[in-house]
């Protein structure tokens, strides 16, 4: 008897639209992406960045952990002995049309280089971008810096 | 025998047995740190301490002998905190560099840290700040990691015998050094990395290059001298980056040498070559590998229709393998239809003592080789006879050796004079007489001899008159020199005839490099209708080739290599260059001149138990091979070692960290030793107004030519020596092994 009479009333259709008009004076959660960027939680794990000394000079020691720890085999190093003996590296690449972001690198790295950055824009037209090397990897430190004391964060 | 319980399990064993080997026998793991097989036992790092019941003191398992009865626990609450405790005091000054310490991921103290579960390490920690040496070539020391286990010291006086190093200063100002801190002077065995447990020493030459963890493990055999060292190559990818030792596998106890340890860069080279060429308007051109088997194909069949079969030879060299061997055989005598092939290797002597038999010999004698340049690893098997079994040693070589600390006496002299002690020797006259009778009475003599040297063979078979008990050891130079003997080799005596003669028109030359051997250096091989020359590198022999084929090294083939004592052991393919092997060369050869070869190892080693009847039950997985007899041949007593005019004795010195055309390549070697260098005494050198590095010419039988000085003051006065297997060497060295040469300071 109650169907009948709903049906009749259209009631239904009027809560729907109920609902539809509460959400229209609320507050909007869609993002128009890449006009527009989304928050990202603290625990978010984008592109990779790695920190260097304050002389400029990479924090990394090429220590093959990272690249053994990687589950989706993105990381490739290669390492040289310097002219004085010292541990060179002299390749470090990073594939992220490879990398899962599981962040296993940054539980690895033994010596705080490498961590996983708040990035995520790595939309490109070539699969060739996708592979950065250590100068990239730097670079996006320097960002990730930038935007954490502009926002009075610590990285 | 002795039975005792490990944490309760029963155990017999040899009353001789330590605790730790006992729990070995027993499955029962004891920790150690300063304990290695190869070593007398040191107890030094309190590491693998244990407890016998009803004895209140603890005891060192590496130590301690087995009694009856014993009861022992090895893993009791109160010996794990004391090994945390043992472990934590090790750390107080060891600096926590892991990341960056090449030894990483393979370093004792590594695992010992995680084995005791040690997290934090209670006392203060005073890492120092000493900076790493790195004045050796090969080694990189660094003190500060040195946990003074002691294992680089042990091995360098009890198995190497050189003593280069040892514990300097005292209490807590203790390290590894040498005296007066002079420069680390040693052979450059790296037996002391092979031992470190932590990252103390290292391997410069593969210093940060990789990980161990990222590095492919390959069973083989090292293909650079005819010791036949089982070793372990590591790689990734197609690049080789280490040669490990496994002691617990082969007959060289996981020992190796320079050459060895550090010579392997050669198989990386960028210099190698990679694609074949064929001689076109008197220059070599890049070409396929069809284009070139094609051409020489075309070229033998057309040389063989015009002068028949017999103007073609094959000439094989001692770096192919048993299987290469054998089929570069069977591509003479059954495709081509010649006689055979051809090796530029002695064919009187065969092996007969191994090192075992060295080893446990109770008297020696070195007839005329510098052993341990020559042969490493047979060298240190001649110094763990005169060491550990302190058997008498009796050295016979122009200068004084490496085994002069070990030496029951050296005779030293011109060649003449050591070849008149030799004869004094085997006659029983003179000084030597008494050398003869201590053979005599020896139950297992051993005597050591270079077959290169035809005039030393009438010695060598005259001694084995003498002393029936003798076993003879003849120090073949490369890793399958008497392998490819096995595989019917002739004697490439009647090769030479016919080049000269220029009945041969054609030369198949696989892997060898007749310019830089002594006796073939001076002569031409320009009446060649056509030379194929297989071989890794752009050789002296490759750069006369109308056709050169490129192809691998022992790391990239599978196969089989007969090592001077008659080892047979398998050599594995490790890694791929996207060469072809000499063997695959062969049966494409034999494709295109209408015969069928295999090319796989496995077919080809039956057909080798088949046919070769030597190897019809051999075991190709480290068997020794029984030949018929150790010398044969009727040889004439030689007069005089020296021949020609001139005021210095010129002869053949030991090849100084290398050993024939492979090791050459090495960047790493060159560092040490690049080019031939002549020694002479310093009394020589004052008298001529040389010094080390100056340009000296030698002439001799009308050549002259231009090396730079090494005074050594082993040399004997009025002597010099030259290294083989250089081009210019070479030369000389065709005009007589030993000679009589004058010199002149140049310049």
């Amino acid at each position: 008897m109650k169907n009948i009479f709903d049906t009749l009333l259209l009631t239904e259709i009027f809560q729907g639209l109920g609902i539809t008009l509460k959400h229209l004076f609320k507050k909007k959660v869609t993002y128009k992406y890449p006009f527009e960027d989304t928050p990202i939680f603290p625990r978010f794990r984008g592109v990779q960045y790695i920190k260097t000394h304050e002389n400029g000079a990479t924090k990394c020691v090429g220590c093959y952990l990272c690249q053994k720890v990687c589950p989706s085999e993105c990381i490739h190093i290669v390492t040289d002995c310097g002219p004085n003996g010292e541990r060179l590296i002299r390749k470090y690449e990073l594939d992220l049309s490879r990398c899962i972001y599981c962040g296993f690198c940054e539980e690895a790295c033994p010596v705080d280089a490498v961590h996983m950055g708040r990035n995520y824009h790595t939309t490109d037209s070539t699969r060739d971008h996708y592979v950065i090397n250590m100068k990239t990897l730097s670079e996006n430190y320097k960002k990730e810096l930038a935007d954490a004391q502009a926002k009075g964060e610590q990285l | 025998m002795v039975t005792l319980k490990i944490d309760g399990i029963q155990v017999e064993v040899p009353k001789d047995y330590t605790i730790l080997q006992a729990a070995e026998k027993a499955g029962v793991h004891i920790p150690v740190l300063c304990h290695d097989s190869r070593l007398n036992p040191f107890g030094a790092c309190r590491v693998c301490l244990i407890e016998a019941v009803g004895n209140p003191r603890m005891m060192t398992a590496c130590t301690t002998p087995v009694a009856p009865d014993m009861d022992i626990l090895t893993n009791t609450e109160k010996l794990q905190r004391i090994r945390k405790t043992v472990i934590e005091l090790l750390l107080v000054n060891h600096p926590l560099e892991c990341p960056v310490c090449d030894k990483g991921g393979e370093c004792t103290l590594q695992d010992l840290t995680y084995e005791v579960g040690l997290t934090k390490v209670r006392f203060d920690a005073k890492p120092a700040d000493t900076p790493v040496d790195h004045t050796n070539p090969f080694i990189e020391r660094d003190v500060d990691r040195c946990v003074l286990c002691g294992r680089c010291v042990r091995i360098c006086d009890e198995v190497v015998n050189i003593q280069a190093i040892s514990f300097i200063n005292r209490g807590m100002e203790t390290m590894i050094g040498t005296a007066f801190d002079q420069p680390w002077n040693c052979e450059f065995c790296g037996q002391c990395i092979s031992v470190c447990p932590v990252g103390s020493l290292n391997n410069r030459v593969y210093l940060f290059k990789n990980r161990p963890w990222n590095l492919e493990k390959t069973d083989s055999v090292c293909g650079l001298c005819g010791c036949g060292c089982y070793i372990e190559l590591e790689t990734e990818g197609s690049e080789l980056y280490r040669m490990g030792e496994l002691p617990e596998k082969g007959a060289n106890h996981g020992n190796l040498c320079a050459k060895g340890r550090f010579g392997f860069e050669f198989v990386n080279s960028v210099k190698r070559e990679t694609s074949a060429k064929v001689r076109a308007a008197g220059e070599l051109a890049d070409a396929d590998f069809d284009q070139a088997v094609v051409t020489v194909a075309e070229k033998v069949k057309s040389i063989r229709a015009q002068h028949g079969a017999e103007a073609v030879a094959v000439l094989v060299s001692p770096r192919l393998t048993n299987e290469e061997a054998f089929l570069a055989n069977k591509l003479a005598k059954e495709v081509i239809g010649t006689g055979g092939m051809y090796a530029l290797e002695p064919h009187s002597s065969l092996p007969e003592a191994t090192y075992a038999d060295i080893e446990k010999s109770d008297a020696v004698a070195v007839l005329n080789i510098d052993v341990t340049e020559a042969n490493p690893i047979l060298g240190l098997a001649v110094r763990a006879a005169a060491r550990m079994n302190e058997a008498p040693l009796y050295v016979f070589y122009p200068s004084e050796t490496a085994l002069k600390r070990l030496a029951e006496k050296q005779f030293t002299g011109t060649p003449d004079e050591v070849y008149a002690s030799m004869t004094r020797l085997v006659e029983g006259q003179g000084a030597e007489a008494a050398v003869l009778e201590v053979l005599k009475k020896a139950e297992k003599p051993v005597a050591v001899y270079n077959p290169y040297n035809t005039a030393d063979l009438w010695f060598v078979s005259e001694l084995k008159k003498q002393v029936p008990a003798l076993k003879l050891a003849a120090a073949r130079a490369k890793a399958n020199s008497q392998g490819i003997v096995d595989m019917g080799a002739l004697d490439a005596a009647k090769l030479k005839e016919g080049i000269q003669n220029k009945t041969i028109k054609a030369l198949l030359c696989f892997g060898e490099n007749p310019a830089v051997r002594t006796g073939w250096a001076d002569l031409s091989l320009d009446s060649l209708e056509l030379l194929a020359v297989t071989d890794p590198f752009m050789s002296e022999t490759a750069k006369k080739a109308s056709v050169y084929i490129p192809v691998a090294t022992y790391a990239e083939k599978d196969g089989s290599f007969t090592s001077l004592e008659g080892r047979v052991q398998t050599v594995n393919r490790a890694l791929c260059k996207g060469l072809k092997t000499d063997a695959e060369v062969v049966a494409a050869l034999a494709a295109r001149l209408g015969g069928s070869l295999p090319s796989c190892s496995c077919e080809v080693r039956e057909l080798i138990r088949k046919e070769v009847p030597l190897y019809k039950e051999a075991d190709f997985d480290g068997g020794v091979i029984s030949y018929p007899y150790a010398v044969k041949g009727e040889f004439e007593k030689p007069a005089k070692a020296a021949a020609g005019e001139g005021a210095y004795f010129l002869y053949p010195s030991s090849l100084r960290l290398h050993s024939g055309s492979y090791t050459r390549w090495s960047p790493d070697l060159a560092k040490v030793y690049g080019e031939p260098k002549l020694e002479i005494s310093p009394a020589d050198a004052e008298a001529l107004g040389l010094g080390d590095g100056d340009a000296v010419s030698v002439s001799a039988a009308g050549i002259t030519k231009v090396f730079k000085v090494h005074v050594e003051k082993h040399m004997t006065k009025g002597c010099a020596a030259l290294p083989e297997d250089y081009v210019d060497t070479a030369q000389i060295f065709s005009k007589g092994r030993y000679h009589k040469v004058s010199l002149g300071k140049k310049g």
